[in-house]
């Protein structure tokens, strides 16, 4: 029996590009980075106005425990400081760098196999290590906690639709992937470690198997479902492990750690690169010549349209997603930078997204079958409208992860997501629990 | 900043996608489920079934149009709920009721039941069950008259005959008190054809009567997802455990399940969203109450049938049920009591 977690939804996987292989996207002459890449304090700019950069140069220095460096992804010359809006809808200072195309770069010094636990997470932290899957949050913080840990879990699962870009680094740079989940696997000092993948992506789980083994590290097959990949699914599916209520997955000795992130982490602790550079899948039906690239930070979504959009026309767009179509971001215009966290931009048409009516809640309960977490988001949507918290906390609001599992059984197009988003940060604001 | 005045792209909230479900779709999906009944209705009785469903049905979709235009509104019918409350309202009458009485019917579980309660999702019970016991309570001769099956062997013209009964029930053939409900109530079990009862050719509502026709609509429900398979299983097996038990014979079991509308109801009324509870727990004691209680009605009431009457009371209940029995999150991790023990001990000192 293939492993997997309790309900969640089936929606089509529409991965359109799971055959493209990695490519280096062209980087634009203007790239601009962002210094709030993560979760957490925004780094603190170090470089002034005309100052020259190599590839890996420090442009803004983390601030606190909980944030992450950010480096300059081209050689060039800092030209300016903007205020940009982000994917995210926040407006964030950005580090607007003019390229002049020699790439050259600037390493740290390599660790070898006998580093320490503590050089490992150090290094994590210099490189400005954050979780890739597209929550940004940073990795030492990860790989330093404060509960005994017995198990690593990377997560291959990428149930998101249309994204494949995990699925290309495992099957095309499975090597450099597995040798930065053994190295994952020393800074925490776990014995166990699974990679968990979902079996549509067979080819990974059969060209990985004999990789891992020799490493120590289990390959776990999993029934393909969404949301897989939400950590405390991903726990329960392949260790049966429950994380409690508001709890986190060091409560029951787990770290979760997603594919591209392990990998990132290999380039760090193995090559001495810092993290300025991704994969990223381009998809969607607004674009002709999508795929799976390896794209530096700071590229405008502009630039990556105008590269893949073929014959297909602007104004075909309805949205543009960062993200995967579950959980990812809409944004608002093409002016976002990429970051460490875009595993994917999705160019969507007509044939991929529709602006649904809403209509009365029919109280079919699909919602409370859907959720994963145990929230019974209708009754969550109707404490809220009455401006009751203490209900919306009740029928499970703070447990919710967003995944959107209920908003998209819905038969009556509520959105069932904004109402439990909004149940939570009013929560937040007067105290319920 | 860059104060993007070329925002044209939509920016809603995650998801972005959804499934291909809507509500139009689940009601078209019962609408479909009932195709059998409607056909077994019609086979049995003639084109006055249908005539009867059309006035329903119109009649249902009326009353919600005119009470979203009285509201000033937008109007709802369009989702087709009305069709869907309309079909099972007729299917839940005798075959030959006058014209006048799926009129009323149609327009008291709209205007009564549904809308002045909020509309879809918002009804307080079934508006088609409701309707039901309104039309036996206003017209109980009418509502107990079972005409006979048509004898087809008479030639086609019998399919139009019934229609002499849409102005007076008079000169009807009918098998009043002796459905098979009546004969099972008094033990004569001489008198009951499981065939008959199983294709249909017994005396009861237009809808009820034929178990096949009913289970190939439900098993039709049950794969399209559209209802909780848990709610007939469980109401349709309990009906039968309860009575094996009171009765303490094995005989009583099958003419009970396969008569009195309890497969149209566990089924198709049941298992009405608006009035069945939203957790899995709560759909268990929801579905054996019902079991219970139109068992108890059938062995000790005064009338022989009581599906109609457990699932009025159980939708009463079911706000009551869902409000104690809700669903734990992942994880839950129950509260610690705060113990008192120093203090009892302190008492019993």
């Amino acid at each position: 029996m293939i492993k997997t977690f309790r309900r969640g939804i089936h929606p089509s996987s529409n991965k359109l590009t799971s055959d493209s292989s990695l490519t280096i996207f062209p980087t634009p002459r203007i790239v601009r980075i962002p210094i709030s890449q993560h979760i957490g304090a925004p780094a603190e700019i170090k470089v002034n106005i005309g100052d020259a950069v190599l590839a890996g140069s420090l442009l803004a220095e983390a601030k606190g425990f909980v944030s992450a460096n950010i480096y300059s992804s081209v050689s060039g010359t800092v030209k300016k400081f903007e205020s940009i809006v982000n994917a995210q809808g926040n407006s964030v200072m950005h580090v607007v760098i003019e390229n002049d195309g020699k790439y050259d770069a600037v390493n740290f010094e390599p660790l070898d196999k006998d580093a320490s636990k503590e050089e490992i997470v150090a290094r994590i932290r210099l490189a400005g290590i954050v979780g890739m899957g597209g929550a940004t949050f940073p990795t030492h913080v990860k790989l330093s906690p404060s509960k005994p840990v017995d198990t690593l879990i990377i997560n291959g699962a990428e149930c998101e639709p249309y994204i494949t870009c995990d699925h290309r680094i495992m099957l095309e740079r499975g090597e450099e992937f597995v040798e930065g989940v053994a190295i994952l696997k020393t800074a925490l000092g776990v014995e166990r470690a699974f990679i968990g993948i979902e079996t549509n992506k067979k080819d990974a789980i059969e060209y990985l198997s004999n990789i891992a083994k020799e490493r120590g590290i289990e390959i776990v097959p999993l029934r393909p479902k969404y949301p897989q990949g939400a950590e405390k699914q991903l726990i329960y599916a392949v260790t049966k492990r429950k994380v409690p209520a508001g709890g986190l997955p060091m409560d029951v000795g787990v770290v979760v750690d997603n594919v591209h992130t392990a990998y990132s982490v290999f380039r760090a602790v193995r090559l001495g690169e810092p993290l300025y550079m991704r994969a990223m899948t381009v998809s969607g039906h607004g674009v002709e010549n999508g795929g799976n690239f390896l794209v530096r930070n700071g590229v405008s979504y502009r630039e990556i349209f105008e590269h893949t959009k073929g014959n297909k026309k602007e104004e075909d767009l309805i949205k543009v997603i960062s993200g995967g179509p579950m959980m990812g971001f809409a944004v608002s215009s093409l002016d976002a930078s990429t970051t460490k966290g875009t595993s994917s931009i999705l160019f969507a048409t007509k044939e991929d997204v529709k602006t649904e009516k809403i209509t009365a809640c029919i109280n079919c309960a699909r919602c409370v079958g859907a959720c994963p977490m145990g929230v019974m988001p209708m009754y969550v949507e109707r404490s809220v409208d009455i401006g009751d918290i203490k209900g919306a906390v009740k029928y499970g609001a703070n447990n919710c992860i967003e995944c959107g599992s209920c908003a998209y059984v819905c038969p009556a197009k509520r959105p069932l997501v904004t109402s439990c988003r909004l149940a939570k940060k009013l929560a937040r604001e007067k105290g319920v629990k | 900043m860059i104060m993007s005045d070329n925002i044209k792209f939509s920016v809603s909230s995650s998801p972005h996608i959804t499934s291909g479900n809507s509500t139009r779709r689940i009601m078209l999906d019962v609408v479909i489920a009932l195709i059998p009944a409607m056909i077994a209705a019609v086979l049995l009785y003639g084109f006055y079934s249908l005539f009867l469903i059309a006035l329903s049905v119109g009649s249902c979709v009326l009353a919600e149009f005119l009470f979203n235009k009285i509201k000033k509104e937008e109007t709802t019918v369009g989702d087709c709920s009305a069709v869907v409350s309309g079909v099972i309202l007729a299917l839940n009458l005798p075959p030959a009721v006058p014209f006048y009485v799926p009129i009323f019917g149609g327009f008291f579980a709209m205007m009564i039941v549904k809308m002045l309660f909020g509309g879809l999702g918002r009804n307080f019970a079934n508006p088609a069950i409701t309707a039901r016991i309104f039309l036996m309570l206003a017209w109980t001769g009418i509502m107990t008259k079972f005409v006979k099956p048509i004898d087809l062997s008479k030639g086609f013209s019998e399919m139009f005959s019934y229609f002499k009964f849409a102005f007076t029930t008079n000169g009807m053939d009918v098998v009043t008190g002796a459905t098979p409900l009546s004969y099972i109530k008094a033990g004569a079990f001489e008198h009951i054809d499981l065939t008959d009862m199983f294709l249909g050719r017994i005396g009861g509502s237009m809808g009820e009567v034929s178990a096949l026709a009913l289970l190939i609509g439900g098993a039709y429900l049950v794969v399209r997802k559209v209802i909780d398979w848990k709610i007939p299983a469980i109401y349709i097996g309990s009906v039968a455990l309860f009575t094996l038990a009171f009765k303490g014979n094995i005989d009583y079991v099958l003419p009970s399940l396969l008569g009195g509308g309890l497969i149209f109801g566990a089924f198709f009324m049941a298992t009405d969203y608006a009035t069945s509870p939203n957790t899995p727990i709560g759909v268990v004691v929801y579905a054996l109450g019902l079991g219970l209680l139109t068992t108890l009605f059938r062995i000790y009431g005064s009338m022989d049938e009581g599906v109609s009457f457990a699932i009025l009371i159980m939708n009463i209940l079911v706000p009551l049920i869902d409000k104690f029995i809700i669903r734990r999150p992942f994880g839950y991790v129950p509260k610690k009591r705060e113990r008192k023990p120093k203090k009892i001990k302190e008492e019993t000192k």
